[in-house]
């Protein structure tokens, strides 16, 4: 480990270390670590839009190539800034609703084509026994697991009766997959430690025996 | 194992016990939190090996990379943040591996602005120089792109319009990889490692407008949402978390961090699981105690 990766690392462990000691109670050392990660972000992301997108994007293909037209997307941009005025803001108004027809164009398509048609297409499973009894009882618990989490988020008719009693058995499957959702999710939180404890061990603890050897 | 290694984890499993009594006692949930940290250290310092079974999804992705003729060009995305590195940087590794293995030429992109394009470029840098794999040749790194979606759309039509150049400056023209890769339709795999939703990009705008197979490996928070484009068929396979990471590790035989990890994450999840059990006894003698010393027929 050189003197630059040396330091590296005991910074790094610094802002770890910092930030876990929230879970003890709140202090100055975690409120810096907080600071310093929260300005780092801000300040790269400006240069990174200023590179990438302003002048990769816009004024380098403008005075490079000769594509004039990207002053259009350029002025729209700007266009935003408006609504830092009271009387102006309306003007901002043009530039949305440009994002906006643009993203709902893209997304129709992507949308229905990607996900809704092809996930409708795999709910319609058979349920013909003599497909096998497991591949049966799958498809049988995926499309009761649909029909009765739909009816579940049915809201125009009281959940009563028969159609009380479907909306119950959705329920049942919405928490069970609320449960495989918390699980997961325990599971990540506890690999982000994992990395944590395992950096402070490694590494942390690698460059402390190196510096008293 | 030996003796004193079992009775070390028998010692860790009594303070785990003792951690949750003082919290019941105290109310102090700062004990579960020592009790998270001493069972997440203690298998990283004293290594656990459980045993873990690979599931079909991760095989399925493993087959696919597998079943891909040597020589193949893949299409690796790190569409990660730095904070998710524990979960999504042992897959780009492991797929790295079987890659280059495979004599693959790989092209790395980012779509994530912070830290995406320095973590591809030292991540397949180590791997690469493992192969004696030359950058240029059978790897190049992209870099990043900000607006994901004009990327994505962008990409299928002409990539160097949208990358004219790679990570470091040079025109893709004048890097013998990227000379023969003009679209989508010149990968044979696009292996997409995320920890955001643009995964649902990947399979709605590319996997579904150019027809191109693309697997996965995602954190394990957003795993269970992507079983639906396994079960559609619309994903070749897919890894959740580190779990996943770990299986990919086994799968192409190279034990990295997630393997390493795993003792851990079991450890800590029977933590959970003895503390949800021990919550619930408590709550219900509770209420049962409770019960008994109201009067009767007094309202709930």
């Amino acid at each position: 480990m050189n003197l630059i990766e040396f330091i590296q690392v005991w910074i790094i462990a610094f802002l770890t270390l910092s930030l876990l000691s929230f879970l003890y109670k709140d202090n100055p050392f975690y409120k810096l670590a907080e600071h310093i990660f929260a300005g780092l972000s801000a300040g790269y992301y400006v240069g990174l839009i200023w590179h990438s997108v302003i002048l990769q994007q816009m004024i380098d293909p403008m005075f490079d190539n000769g594509k004039w037209y990207l002053f259009i997307p350029g002025i729209l941009g700007v266009l935003m800034f408006s609504r830092f005025t009271k009387n102006y803001s309306w003007i901002s108004r043009l530039s949305l609703a440009f994002v906006m027809g643009n993203t709902a164009g893209i997304f129709l398509i992507s949308e229905l084509h990607g996900k809704v048609l092809p996930q409708i297409q795999a709910t319609m499973r058979s349920i013909d026994p003599g497909q096998g009894w497991g591949e049966f009882l799958l498809s049988l618990i995926i499309v009761v697991g649909v029909v009765t989490t739909l009816i579940y988020f049915y809201f125009s008719k009281e959940h009563k009766g028969v159609l009380g009693g479907v909306a119950r058995v959705g329920i049942w499957f919405i928490m069970v997959s609320f449960g495989a959702h918390f699980g997961y999710t325990v599971m990540a939180r506890i690999s982000l430690l994992i990395g944590r404890v395992q950096f402070l061990i490694d590494d942390w603890g690698g460059s402390i025996i190196q510096l008293f050897s | 194992m030996s003796f004193w290694v079992i009775l070390a984890y028998i010692l860790l499993a009594v303070s785990g016990v003792v951690l949750l009594y003082l919290t019941y006692r105290t109310d102090d949930r700062r004990f579960i939190y020592l009790a998270v940290g001493i069972f997440v250290t203690f298998p990283v310092l004293v290594t656990l090996d459980l045993p873990f079974k690979v599931s079909p999804e991760a095989r399925q992705l493993f087959d696919a990379v597998e079943a891909l003729p040597d020589s193949s060009t893949v299409l690796l995305t790190f569409d990660y943040y730095a904070s998710a590195l524990p979960e999504t940087e042992p897959m780009s590794i492991a797929a790295l591996h079987h890659l280059f293995r495979k004599d693959c030429k790989i092209v790395t992109m980012t779509t994530i602005p912070l830290g995406g394009p320095s973590i591809s470029e030292r991540v397949t840098r180590s791997v690469a120089e493992e192969y004696g794999k030359e950058y240029g040749v059978d790897y190049v790194n992209l870099g990043f792109k900000a607006n994901y979606v004009a990327v994505l759309k962008g990409m299928g039509t002409a990539i160097d319009v949208i990358y004219p150049t790679d990570n470091s400056g040079t025109p893709l023209s004048e890097i013998p990889i990227t000379q023969n890769v003009n679209s989508y339709a010149d990968f044979d795999f696009i292996y997409v490692v995320a920890d955001n939703n643009i995964v649902d990009y990947w399979m709605s705008i590319v996997n579904a407008q150019y027809d191109i197979r693309v697997g996965c490996g995602v954190t394990a928070v957003m795993a269970p949402r992507f079983y639906a484009y396994i079960g559609s068929g619309q994903m070749t396979g897919l890894l959740g978390g580190m779990k996943g990471a770990a299986e990919y590790e086994k799968l192409v035989d190279k034990k990295g961090t997630a393997t390493k990890g795993m003792g851990a994450q079991s450890l800590v999840h029977l933590l959970i699981i003895g503390s949800v059990i021990a919550g619930n006894i408590i709550y219900l003698t509770g209420r049962r105690g409770r019960d008994k010393n109201k009067p009767n027929g007094s309202a709930a």
